[in-house]
């Protein structure tokens, strides 16, 4: 009985975890290998073929393209803002409650209303964006600034950093308390000056959180639709989308279900090597701090 | 004042200057929110746009109520995020307290398993499983959205609920094993009332990832009587006809202020939550 005992407390969430993520990653595999009509079908056995298209396509090889400046353009200005931000967030001062609940609203609002919330007030005749711009005299003829993709997507870039900061300060916020207040008292004794303390307590004891928020935001921003989908959709001329959108509108806007199925696979194999990389960094962690006592 | 007094306020000065272009561009949605949706109607397209109405519109919130039958998509909203956080709970806390509390064979296996499934998000799934409810004939309910959420957030919950449990000491149970308690009895009397909080913490965290989702909904739910309130928004806001944008911003209000009171009280929680759950 005891033995079963643990192995029968796992086994529904493995079960369902099983079918709903693990059997749709068969199903890619298998689609992915076929010929597929707009309707699903699958027609024939068709090999690497679907593979060599999307290899072959210019809108992927595009998105492929934008996904990484998007992915390296949101994370690491989140990083480099968020890392001051816990900072003072975790220091003393007036208000700091109201300052971190603040910081942190983005977070409890939905990409989808963000989004939304953002497209409208970006609107050029009635945005309240450039209405606001207009009246502080920094420009004199609203702009349309999702009009285009060379201005609407660093626009999205922009948006993608503001509601990726309040989950990047929250964990390094949970790295700054992790570290005991003795070594700073322990450092001021010594004499040493707020940058020294700074420099050789806190970034070295924060840089694990600092390594975790890296590779998390990667891949939450790897994988994130709803910005994009909600603000340009892609577009327009497919200026703005990175593969997440390019494979939503093939799979169901464009029936190419062999190519989305292919891009899928892609992108799930990018996820398992990220996977990795975040393994491996707290591996390194819990040695690290092993070390760190002994 | 003392010195110590002087440098703090001179701190928190400066903290609030460096912090406010942050502050600004976070309350801005915010505020078209709250100007847009309190507009009338033949204001919300006049040049240049304004922030202040003229009235305040009040009618436009029972006005978006009535016309986009809100009530039914927050119906659906609120039926689907309670089922998924207690499917997600009675699959996660057994697995959370198997990893916790036993060795066992296949327990590392079953934790970068468990990774995998959080790292891998629905939009990469989401044509696979499109195609696995479709041959079930399954499309177009909330059911099964309720099991993919659930699936979704079984690993975040395990992770979470493992990190909280680690705070609760083992001699309170060993006394009850000794007293001749079986061992499923003492997780139900004495383990599972002492894991309250915890439970309470990441019920709450899964509802709002839960509250949140789109793509899944996007993909799966076809009428709009189904919709879940994060797609009733997206279709206002992407009417073929002309937007009414004041109505959208009314219903992005209703849909997320409650969520967010939910959130800014959760917020203490999260930060040493994560700052343990990150490490672990």
């Amino acid at each position: 009985m005891t033995a079963s005992l643990p192995l029968l407390m796992i086994l529904p969430s493995l079960l369902l975890t099983a079918v709903i993520i693990g059997f749709p990653i068969v199903v890619l595999g298998w689609t992915s290998f076929h010929r597929v009509s707009k309707f699903g079908q699958l027609l024939s056995f068709n090999g690497l073929a679907n593979y060599l298209e999307v290899l072959a396509d210019p809108v992927f090889l595009s998105s492929l393209e934008r996904t990484l400046v998007w992915t390296i353009g949101v994370t690491v200005p989140t990083i480099v803002c968020s890392l001051p931000l816990a900072l003072m967030l975790n220091d003393n001062f007036v208000g700091r409650g109201l300052a971190r609940a603040i910081v942190l609203l983005p977070w409890s609002v939905s990409l989808t209303m963000t989004a939304v919330a953002w497209r409208w007030a970006l609107n050029g005749r009635a945005g309240l964006f450039n209405a606001t711009l207009m009246e502080l005299g920094l420009m004199h003829e609203p702009i349309e600034w999702l009009g285009t993709a060379t201005m609407a997507f660093p626009i999205e870039i922009l948006i993608g950093i503001l509601v990726s900061i309040p989950f990047t300060t929250t964990m390094l916020l949970g790295g700054l308390a992790s570290i005991p207040r003795s070594l700073h008292e322990a450092g001021r004794m010594d004499g040493g000056s707020a940058w020294q303390l700074f420099r050789h307590i806190t970034l070295p004891l924060l840089r694990p959180f600092v390594n975790i928020a890296v590779v998390l935001n990667v891949i939450y921003v790897f994988n994130s639709f709803p910005i994009i989908w909600v603000m340009t959709e892609g577009g327009p001329a497919n200026g703005t989308d990175i593969l997440v959108t390019y494979l939503y509108k093939l799979a169901f806007r464009f029936g190419q279900l062999g190519k989305a199925s292919v891009i899928s696979l892609l992108m799930f194999v990018a996820l398992l090597g990220f996977t990795a990389l975040y393994v491996s960094l707290q591996n390194r962690n819990t040695q690290d701090a092993a070390g760190g006592i002994a | 004042m003392t010195r110590r007094m002087r440098a703090y306020y001179r701190r928190s000065l400066l903290y609030w200057i460096a912090l406010l272009p942050l502050i600004v561009i976070t309350l801005f949605p915010f505020a078209v929110m709250l100007s847009t949706a309190l507009k009338p109607r033949d204001e919300i397209f006049a040049f240049p746009p304004r922030w202040l109405p003229s009235h305040l519109a009040w009618q436009n919130f029972s006005e978006m109520w009535t016309q986009s039958d809100f009530g039914t998509a927050l119906a659906n909203t609120v039926y689907v995020s309670v089922l998924s956080v207690l499917l997600t709970l009675l699959i996660g806390t057994p697995a959370a307290y198997a990893l916790f509390r036993f060795q066992f064979r296949g327990r590392g296996a079953f934790r970068i398993y468990l990774l995998i499934t959080q790292m891998v998000s629905p939009i990469v799934l989401v044509l696979g499983l499109f195609r696995v409810f479709v041959q079930l004939g399954w499309i177009d309910t909330e059911s099964p959205l309720i099991i993919t959420y659930a699936a979704f957030n079984a690993a975040f919950t395990v992770v979470m609920l493992q990190s909280y449990f680690s705070t609760i000491p083992l001699e309170l149970e060993e006394a009850a094993w000794i007293d001749g308690a079986s061992r499923l009895r003492t997780i139900f009397s004495i383990f599972l009332p002492l894991a309250r909080p915890a439970v309470a913490v990441t019920a709450i965290v899964i509802l709002v990832n839960v509250w949140n989702e789109f793509v899944i909904a996007l993909t799966l739910l076809r009428s709009s009587a189904n919709y879940t309130l994060q797609l009733k928004v997206f279709t206002l806001a992407s009417s073929l006809y002309e937007v009414e944008w004041h109505h959208t911003m009314a219903a992005v209000l209703v849909a997320t202020v409650p969520i967010a009171i939910v959130f800014v009280w959760l917020q203490r929680y999260l930060i040493s939550g994560m700052g343990a759950g990150a490490l672990k």
